[in-house]
């Protein structure tokens, strides 16, 4: 194996490793009220995950995309800024006689995470064990999310988590990665059916049944379940990363105009018959009519946004506390991009939100140049899934789309959701070697 | 191969990333400015906790309300109980009620009252400066009125009849605002005493108590009356006197007069009328009148609606008082004329605040002109050591409306002063004269109030007037006084007014 210097790597690292320090320089300095830099080995600890996960590209000859890393690490390095910012009580691990607060569990979670990323880039040779067995990452799927259904607790009305002893995990993370292979997979067969044969209803094309039904019964069932675990926001994800392959895959916009109109109709009717979601529908058109209600939630973030302005009130100097609470809720999951608008601005916004689009243009890029079919689809699949989440989240907090508890990838607390990003990035670094590779052994002249 | 539509999906995902930074410009840049200023901002509610908020005095330069900032926690100080339902109170917990919820802006000088300056200091992104205010109560007189009330339920209202600057307005029972507008992890358990208290401390009874006024109605349907040519003071109705013995009928319903209390029926006219309270008399007056009419002074009186005491821009509310039964906040039309009759006397359907029957007094002593009440008298720059600043930064006065000629008020106005004064009123309502409590030479005008409440509960105790009332005296102070189920007006209020405005007219020199 051929050492491949990733140098653009490395370089767009260098922020980085002098960033992180500072920052969490600068938040002791703003709590504690003396100059002086704090404890400082979350930080080092993170620097060096980011820059080892480099390396060990490095090491393993890793010719695959060099933006991917620094995106990510980018986007972990705001995360865990923010983290390391908020009070470490907030959530944390006791198990094995080891007692972590919040910001090291996520560094904990960001080891496990890059170790998964580096495994799934170097590790995956060939895309066969992916691609052959789609049926059984379907039934995989559809196991995971029966044993979330049988075994799962709630948190916050939602019932995701698996108790795993010393871990909780949340199936429905994974699933969306076993989901978009086997999208990728079935869509790579047939999609030639899929454009080819034309069956119209008046002006709209719709896809031959036959071919299409497998795949729309597979995704129904999905869909089913996850609606009925309440997870909204993971049934949004889903839906509209479906969408997306099947308009990558067929061309058609018919086809995502026609899955709108369902999507929009099945929630129509979700809003006429079930009062909770007219309640979030709700609050989400006039939160301000019950401030201090049912539209507490959204309303206190929109209050951070608004305290932030557009340069943000700094690291530890935001974030305004009642009675020795933070006034943001689920500061640390579903609303941690508000805190960092908050404390960091609309330009530190714009910044994180870049770091994603980097992300997802990247991986766009990625698909556009895979060699096969498969190959492209799967990278569109996990970009999709990757973006879509970023957005949802996001738009979610700004009240630009009712509101649904999903992480914001790479930034929120939580280790499902960092393994569960890391494998994706993974799996895009190595489609991306693989094209760079086949470029070398098959010019295309 | 899927590379072109991977561009075209690249394009509408740069829109989405396009319209979410949008929506994040939207709150963080455009409605940063309105977000930042509404109270339930958790930045207000955290600021306000640290917040100095200015000193209101009394109109003599009396602290009644302080504040003090320990520890980065803002705390409330107020210094006279008898204040709480007209000041209220600014608790970190529970809000701000009364004059501190009407001010908020002003006493934490988040507004400069001049608005020029307000933008300049926009501008320069200052500190807000507290602001002071002060009343147009004389604490002493607030006092005294206080003690007069004693331990009954009840309330006093005076007020200037001319400028219709507050003098006092006592609600009793009352409480002390200051251990819930302290620290606000200490201030439920007085709160939760105060909800559970069965006497009702937490409500503003001058304000927001409604009553049935009994015959001190008599006083508004004289004026009425007269104002609408519908009698003199020399009218009487021949089939009275018979009536005060046998009742008067009307639609089947026999009106009946109270206990005269051994005064031998007569034809009166509206003088001895008025002295003597009769029912019968007054019942023929209100039917004279009219349905339509009653309901049209009524509103011109500030009946049927909501109510204001001013300054206007940051009001204290009155509670609406109706003549009928109560619609959607207005009077519904006279079901008939029994309802009408009663009412003309007091009873029926009519539900009065004491300061809407003080307004009442006020009208009459202002020769048909019911001033706007108003209780702040003017802005102030806030000064560290509890002193009156010499700086008014705002002073506020008031207008008023004429309400009926200044002919039909002073014919009402002579039949009060003779139900104070006259052979028969004396027997009634002479507790109330002024000359009683060391006022020589001068006279006190008004009317006593029996409001029955039906079964066995006492009748509430009522007397509204004003002094000094004799030929050519301009009146200084007119009252409302009622004591809940304190029986006859004559025994209880009709005392307490007499002294309240006894006590006004030494204060002032008169």
């Amino acid at each position: 194996m051929r050492i491949a210097w990733r140098g653009a790597e490395l370089r767009l690292l260098l922020p980085i490793i002098v960033l992180v320090p500072l920052g969490f320089a600068v938040t002791h300095i703003a709590l504690s009220g003396m100059f002086e830099p704090g404890p400082m080995e979350l930080a080092i600890g993170y620097v060096a995950i980011i820059v080892g996960a480099h390396f060990l590209l490095v090491a393993f000859g890793h010719r695959g995309d060099q933006l991917l890393l620094p995106a990510v690490g980018a986007m972990g390095a705001v995360g865990i800024v923010m983290l390391n910012r908020l009070p470490q009580d907030l959530a944390g691990t006791s198990a094995l006689g080891i007692e972590l607060g919040m910001a090291a569990t996520q560094l904990l979670w960001f080891a496990v995470g890059m170790v998964a990323m580096v495994a799934v880039a170097v590790g995956l040779r060939d895309d066969g064990i992916l691609r052959h067995y789609k049926y059984s990452w379907a039934a995989i799927g559809i196991l995971l999310l029966a044993a979330t259904v049988v075994f799962g607790y709630e948190v916050n009305g939602a019932r995701l988590w698996i108790d795993l002893g010393p871990v909780s995990v949340q199936p429905g993370e994974i699933l969306k990665i076993v989901l978009v292979i086997f999208i990728a997979a079935y869509l790579a067969e047939t999609r030639t059916l899929l454009t080819s044969a034309r069956l119209r209803i008046g002006p709209i094309s719709v896809p031959p049944l036959p071919y299409f039904l497998p795949m729309l019964a597979l995704f129904g069932i999905v869909m089913l379940i996850v609606v009925r675990l309440n997870d909204l926001g993971t049934a949004l994800l889903f839906f509209g990363t479906f969408l997306i392959m099947l308009f990558v895959a067929t061309g058609r916009r018919s086809y995502v105009l026609i899955g709108l109109v369902l999507f929009a109709a099945g929630f129509y009717v979700a809003y006429q018959l079930f009062g909770h979601v007219q309640a979030r529908v709700d609050v989400w058109l006039d939160p301000f009519a019950d401030p201090l209600g049912a539209g507490f939630q959204p309303v206190r973030a929109l209050y951070a946004f608004g305290r932030g302005g557009v340069f943000g009130e700094g690291l530890g100097q935001g974030l305004v506390t009642l009675g020795g609470n933070l006034t943001i809720p689920f500061v640390h999951t579903d609303f941690i991009f508000t805190a960092v608008a908050e404390e960091l601005g609309l330009l530190g916004a714009f910044a994180l939100l870049g770091f994603a689009a980097v992300l997802v243009f990247r991986g766009l890029r990625i698909a556009a140049l895979a060699r096969d079919d498969f190959s492209g689809l799967l990278a569109v699949g996990l970009t999709a899934s990757l973006g879509l989440q970023t957005l949802i989240i996001i738009g979610g907090n700004t009240k630009l789309i009712p509101l649904t508890g999903i992480t914001l990838p790479f930034v929120s607390y939580g280790g499902s959701s960092i393994l569960a990003s890391s494998i994706m990035v993974g799996l895009l670094l190595s489609i991306s070697h693989r094209t760079a590779v086949g470029a070398d052994v098959e010019p295309e002249a | 191969m899927i590379a072109t539509n991977v561009r075209r999906l690249g394009l509408y995902l740069m829109l989405a990333f396009a319209v979410v930074s949008a929506s994040i410009a939207w709150w963080q840049v455009l409605e940063a400015p309105q977000l930042a200023t509404r109270a339930d901002n958790p930045e207000v509610i955290a600021a306000r906790r640290s917040l100095l908020r200015g000193t209101i005095f009394d109109a003599t330069g009396q602290v009644l309300a302080t504040s003090q900032v320990i520890d980065g926690l803002s705390t409330r100080t107020y210094a006279d109980p008898a204040f709480t339902h007209v000041i209220g109170y600014s608790s970190l917990r529970f809000g701000s009620t009364g004059i501190e919820a009407a001010f908020e802006d002003v006493l934490v000088g988040r507004t400069d009252p001049n608005p020029i300056r307000d933008i300049v200091n926009d501008v320069l992104n200052r500190q807000p400066e507290p602001r002071d205010l002060s009343l147009t109560i004389d604490r002493r007189l607030q006092d005294f009125a206080a003690n007069e009330l004693g331990g009954d339920a009840g309330a006093v209202v005076a007020l200037d009849p001319i400028s219709g600057q507050i003098l006092a307005m006592v609600s009793v029972p009352s409480f002390d605002a200051t251990p819930i507008s302290g620290d606000p992890d200490v201030a439920q358990e007085p709160m939760d005493a105060l909800r559970g208290n069965e006497a009702e401390p937490l409500l503003a009874r001058a304000r927001q108590g409604r009553y049935v006024p009994g015959s001190i109605m008599k006083v508004f349907t004289t004026a009425a009356a007269l104002d609408a040519g519908v009698i003199t003071p020399d009218t009487t109705f021949a089939d009275q006197p018979e009536q005060e013995t046998n009742g008067f009928v009307v639609d089947g319903f026999p009106i009946r007069e109270h206990d005269l209390g051994g005064i031998a029926p007569s034809l009166w006219p509206l003088s001895e009328a008025l002295q003597v309270s009769s029912n019968i008399y007054f019942a023929h007056v209100g039917l004279e009148l009219g349905a339509e009419r009653f309901l049209e002074y009524a509103r011109q009186f500030g009946f049927c609606g909501p109510m204001q005491i001013g300054p206007l821009d940051r009001p204290l509310s009155v509670a609406p008082s109706y003549v009928t039964a109560a619609e959607n906040g207005e009077c519904s039309a006279f079901s008939g004329d029994v309802e009408l009759a009663t009412a003309a006397f007091g009873q029926g359907s009519v539900l009065a605040t004491p300061v809407q029957m003080a307004l009442l007094a006020a009208t009459i002593a202002g020769d048909g002109v019911m001033p706007q009440p108003y209780v702040v008298r003017d802005v102030r720059a806030h000064t560290d050591d509890g002193t009156l600043s010499q700086t008014v930064l705002d002073e506020f006065g008031s207008g008023g409306t004429r309400v009926i000629s200044t002919q039909a008020a002073r014919a009402t106005r002579t039949a009060m002063v003779d139900a104070v004064n006259g052979e028969l009123g004396r027997l009634y309502a002479g507790q109330a004269d002024v000359t009683l409590y060391g006022i020589g030479g001068q006279r006190s005008a008004g009317k006593t109030g029996t409001a029955q409440l039906g079964g066995e509960q006492a009748p509430h105790s009522w007397f509204i007037g004003f002094a000094p009332a004799q030929e050519g005296a301009t009146p200084q102070i007119a009252v409302a006084v009622l004591v809940e189920s304190g029986g006859s007006g004559s025994g209880r209020a009709a005392p307490i007014a007499g002294r309240v405005m006894a006590e006004y007219l030494r204060l002032s020199g008169g």
